[in-house]
């Protein structure tokens, strides 16, 4: 059983914490040369079989790089595919993305008509679908490998803030689906959509604290080293107070997730609120981390930015803080009926 | 494995046990009680759990009911916690500070004057804090001069619990002013029976009087009673206050999660099952108290690992309390103008359903114990290592 801990250290050993969002086609061959695309696979089914929390462990790892390797979409495509009991191949397709083939799942809602099995529409957050040769849509109802080069099917790259991930729509205009890729229709689809769902939540918390950690520390450490009024401005307890909040917003968080991710009975709603828990911290952290910077923290050269980019998107993604916190109120009160 | 198997034979005998001896409906007989009233029914619930063997789980195995390791007393606080009993406000010091203390730096014949004293009930508070030395608790003042065998303390304490009930006083006094302010300080066990000492319960915003201020006029401390050297007691001090790190504030957290159905309850009094804005506060509310759970659980399952770190217990008390706080508020805006009424309050409990009450007592936990302005000191210089600033700073 490889311990957390040891993930963690390969993870840092594998990408260091002063390089952040370093060029993507290396960060993606790097995270496939580490095995971490087969880190939740079962072993039968040729991974690694660890449990969910060691990908919780590695999220966490690469958001704090602000990694512009896609594994989050890539992990939940995969599970997608290898709980699939339609698509012909699957064990193909599971060799090849072990191997490093990039399949990403989209992580934002679309808008597809299905007209007598022809479709149209639009489809969004599929991230560096430049570098896929098939996307697992999600759509109403079914899940489908979407081959990027068929006809009928064009890829947008869409101008985001955040500079550590792009982020692809695909516009399907008279696309007529492969029977041989369908992944899950019907019950299926719902079943895989509940199985996936809470593995997104577990993903962008763990990458949000991840970040969340680096911004915090990169801004200590330029408290400890700006000198004003002839001393270190991290003396200055109004500025240490705000960073020990942080901390203690930052900790409490993480305390969640760890203890959700290690929990089989947690239902969705629990690890919805856990990721807007983690994605406030992530928001607070970063918009704090650009004040206490002073001007660089406006400058484009200094990192900050891209911490508070990254964690504004990540609170948009899989259902946003409001959806969660309104579903675990709901829980909560029916739980207390 | 059979460890996990042995905590679950303890926890269901500890449930059993609180099943059959745990105070029945004591919410209400809390509120109808006058103080001293109050102080008995708590000494007669530390009484019933000696008998049963659960009031001194953490100290040694010599003692009845002592020896528990701290998963044991994890279980023991979590079972006591979702029983809902009353919480031990008036032998808290006493079981834990106190004895941490004789344990620790007593002397042979002062543990055994004390130490089985306290399993018959008698009750210790804490003389600590003064007017002028709260977060700057080494600035105290209170004096005591050795005349032969006695000291002869004059001054003033303040803040310390329960000392109306008290049979015994750890006293902080001042022995010399020569060097740091450290360096003078002097431990002594006090007879709140002496002569000269004279107590008075503080009326708190709320209505109750959990503390007192304790007036110290030529009072006499035998030097048998003195915990430590002479100028020694700083140290002594730093055994007292680490002697209880992390169970209260799980059992707290705990007992705050359980209380949730209080909020629960009065969404659907007020019809807002569907209201949206107070769902999601609701929700946020919820993930808070259980990250304040998950947080103080991490923190013993730390410390049982032996892998603390200096800062831990700042952000675990850091988190309860404005969790705390976030609770009240939510119960203060959901109970209305229903709220600006005085109802009778419930005494020794945080989670009372009397909001007003339960806001303005939610304070203990941001100013007493360390104030929440000296956790995050410890948290941004110990933690994250923020430069100190430099001592010896005058005005």
């Amino acid at each position: 059983m490889i311990e957390l801990s040891e993930l963690r250290d390969a993870a840092q050993k594998a990408f260091p914490a002063d390089k952040l969002a370093s060029p993507r086609d290396a960060a993606w061959a790097l995270v496939a040369e580490q095995g971490w695309l087969m880190i939740t696979l079962p072993e039968d089914q040729g991974g690694l079989g660890l449990d969910r929390a060691a990908a919780v462990a590695i999220h966490f790892e690469l958001g704090r790089v602000l990694s512009t390797a896609p594994l989050i979409p890539a992990l939940l495509a995969l599970e997608g595919i290898a709980a699939s009991e339609t698509l012909a191949d699957r064990d193909g397709w599971i060799e090849r993305i072990c191997g490093g083939e990039y399949v990403p799942l989209n992580m934002l809602p679309g808008s597809v008509a299905d007209q007598d099995g022809v479709l149209n529409g639009r489809l969004s957050g599929f991230f560096e679908a430049d570098m896929a040769g098939h996307v697992l849509a999600g759509i109403a109802g079914q899940y489908l490998l979407i081959p990027t080069d068929a006809p009928g099917v064009t890829l947008h790259k869409r101008d985001l803030w955040d500079e550590s991930r792009g982020l692809f729509d695909i516009e399907l205009t008279g696309y007529q689906p492969d029977p041989a890729l369908q992944v899950a229709a019907g019950a299926a689809a719902a079943a895989l959509h509940d199985r996936i769902s809470p593995l997104a939540q577990l993903a962008i918390a763990a990458d949000s604290l991840g970040g969340a950690n680096a911004a915090l520390k990169m801004t200590v450490e330029y408290l400890k080293t700006r000198k004003q009024f002839d001393r270190p401005i991290a003396m200055f307890q109004a500025l240490k107070h705000r960073c020990a909040d942080l901390k203690t917003q930052i900790a409490a968080a993480e305390a969640l997730l760890w203890q959700r991710a290690a929990d089989p009975a947690a239902s969705i709603a629990d690890l919805g609120v856990a990721k807007a828990l983690a994605n406030e911290c992530y928001l607070a952290t970063t918009e704090e981390a650009i004040q206490l910077h002073g001007g660089i923290g406006l400058t484009e050269e200094h990192s900050c930015h891209m911490f508070m980019k990254r964690a504004m998107l990540n609170a948009q993604l899989s259902g946003n803080g409001d959806h969660w916190r309104e579903a675990a109120g709901r829980q909560a009160l029916a739980a207390y009926a | 494995m059979s460890d996990a198997t042995d905590l679950t034979a303890f926890r269901a005998e500890v449930r059993a046990w609180l099943s059959a001896n745990a105070p029945k409906g004591w919410r209400e007989a809390y509120q109808a009680m006058s103080h001293a009233e109050f102080a008995q029914a708590q000494r007669d619930w530390f009484n019933a759990l000696v008998k049963g063997g659960y009031a001194i789980p953490h100290w040694p195995k010599e003692w009845p009911g002592g020896g528990r390791s701290l998963a044991e007393q994890k279980v023991l606080y979590e079972e006591i916690a979702a029983a809902d009993c009353p919480r031990l406000l008036l032998s808290f010091v006493t079981t834990y500070h106190a004895a941490a203390t004789l344990m620790e730096c007593g002397s042979d014949w002062q543990k055994q004057r004390y130490l089985p004293a306290i399993l018959e009930g008698e009750f210790w508070c804490q003389g600590f804090s003064e007017p002028g030395a709260g977060s700057d608790l080494a600035s105290l003042k209170c004096k005591a001069e050795r005349r032969g065998d006695v000291y002869v303390v004059n001054g003033q304490k303040v803040w310390s619990t329960m000392a109306q009930y008290a049979d015994k006083c750890m006293l902080l006094v001042r022995t010399s002013s020569d060097g740091p302010k450290q360096a003078g300080i002097t431990f002594l066990i006090m007879d709140m029976k002496a002569k000269g000492v004279t107590v008075k319960p503080i009326s708190q915003i709320q209505g109750d009087e959990e503390y007192c201020e304790i007036f110290l006029d030529d009072v006499e401390v035998p030097v048998a009673d003195r915990i430590g050297e002479e100028n020694a007691g700083w140290a002594v001090t730093s055994a007292t206050l680490s002697a209880e790190r992390g169970l209260t504030l799980m059992e707290l957290s705990y007992r705050m999660r359980g209380a949730l159905s209080r909020i629960a309850g009065l969404i659907r009094q007020n019809g807002r099952e569907d209201d949206r804005g107070i769902l999601r506060d609701f929700g946020q509310l919820v993930a808070r108290a259980d990250s304040a759970c998950a947080i103080a659980d991490r923190f013993l399952e730390n410390r049982m690992q032996d892998i603390e770190r200096v800062g831990d217990a700042s952000i675990v008390k850091n988190t309860y309390s404005r969790v705390l706080r976030e609770y009240s508020l939510l119960g203060l805006r959901l109970g209305g103008m229903h709220e600006q009424y005085r109802h009778p309050i419930t005494f020794g409990d945080l989670n009372t359903g009397n909001w007003m009450a339960d806001f303005m007592n939610s304070y203990a936990w941001t100013i007493a114990a360390g104030s929440e302005e000296v956790q995050r000191n410890i948290i941004a210089e110990r933690m994250l290592d923020m430069q100190r600033e430099p001592k010896g700073w005058v005005l």
